[in-house]
């Protein structure tokens, strides 16, 4: 039987074959492509906020007169991470999407009663919702700085 | 005809995607690992041989990593120097140094899918940062 362009309902079948197989794997190379390159954008972002938190971490002052002050030293440095400001105002938004200051782990390396040798700043237990498939990272990004900042047992945090 | 056109132009925009986002991924780890190697060997340095040798076993000691953070940093050059335009990798004059660079040369990520269409088969992702022995306290 022949159908318009003098096609026959074989040949009319075998196109809507090809077409459905074909778009299935376009579909998926592209959902693909969006699902890596997203992710990848993102890590990339986190990677460039915990560099810089722990850049900033590794040069501030590191008063620990209390664990209150150590405490409130190290959501300055988590502020720094997830906003790019140690004191953000309250309607600023996240340098990374959906980060929180309580992902960020920090962690300062040395001997207790003198100043520390290094901070280590990662992220834990945030995903990336890229939609076909969500990742999670845990304990990456990681970067450690050495400490070269001032060491103050006896200040209180401002 | 037209399907390989068609796979050659996919090919190229996986590549993009995911190669590019490898590289200014392992771009990005290179740089924050030598910020944090420099600053950690200028505080070792004191004006003497033994303050190059602390220096250069404090840019090994850091676990920074690499390639989605996966892979350790090899082949790392350390250069001392009196300012930041003669640097050395062994100073004759320990007492004067001042400065040092560290080098990222060898971050060779492979790559996947560009060179399915013609790109090269790895790219080489190389860092520098300088730090002094006396740095400017940039916070509070």
């Amino acid at each position: 039987m022949k159908l318009g362009l003098g096609r026959t309902k074989w040949q009319k079948g075998h196109a809507m074959l090809e077409l459905a197989i074909a778009a299935g794997v376009m579909l998926t190379c592209l959902a693909g492509t969006f699902q890596f390159g997203y992710t990848f954008y993102v890590y990339n972002q986190l990677v460039t906020a915990v560099g810089n938190g722990a850049r900033y971490a590794a040069q501030r002052s590191y008063r620990t007169a209390s664990a209150a002050d150590i405490d409130r030293g190290n959501a300055a440095i988590r502020n720094m991470v997830v906003y790019g400001d140690a004191q953000p105002s309250n309607d600023v938004a996240p340098v990374v999407a959906g980060l929180k200051p309580e992902q960020v782990k920090i962690e300062w390396i040395g001997k207790e009663g003198r100043a520390p040798d290094a901070v280590d700043v990662s992220i834990h237990d945030y995903t990336v919702n890229a939609i076909f498939r969500a990742f999670t990272f845990d304990g990456k990004p990681f970067v450690e700085f050495p400490y070269i900042g001032r060491y103050a047992p006896a200040e209180r945090e401002p | 005809m037209a399907m390989s056109v068609c796979m050659f132009l996919l090919l190229a925009v996986i590549g993009l995607a995911f190669d590019l986002g490898r590289v200014y991924i392992a771009r990005n780890e290179a740089q924050v690992f030598v910020d944090a190697a420099s600053l950690a060997a200028a505080q070792q340095l004191d004006g003497t041989a033994s303050g190059l040798d602390r220096a250069r076993a404090a840019v090994q000691r850091l676990p920074n990593r690499w390639n989605l953070g996966t892979e350790p940093f090899q082949g790392v050059q350390v250069e001392f120097g009196p300012d930041s335009e003669h640097l050395d990798a062994k100073p004759r004059d320990t007492a004067a140094v001042h400065f040092v660079r560290v080098t990222a040369p060898d971050n060779h990520l492979e790559i996947l899918f560009l060179r399915a269409v013609g790109g090269p088969d790895s790219f080489t992702v190389p860092a520098q940062a300088m730090a002094a022995t006396n740095p400017v306290r940039l916070a509070e």
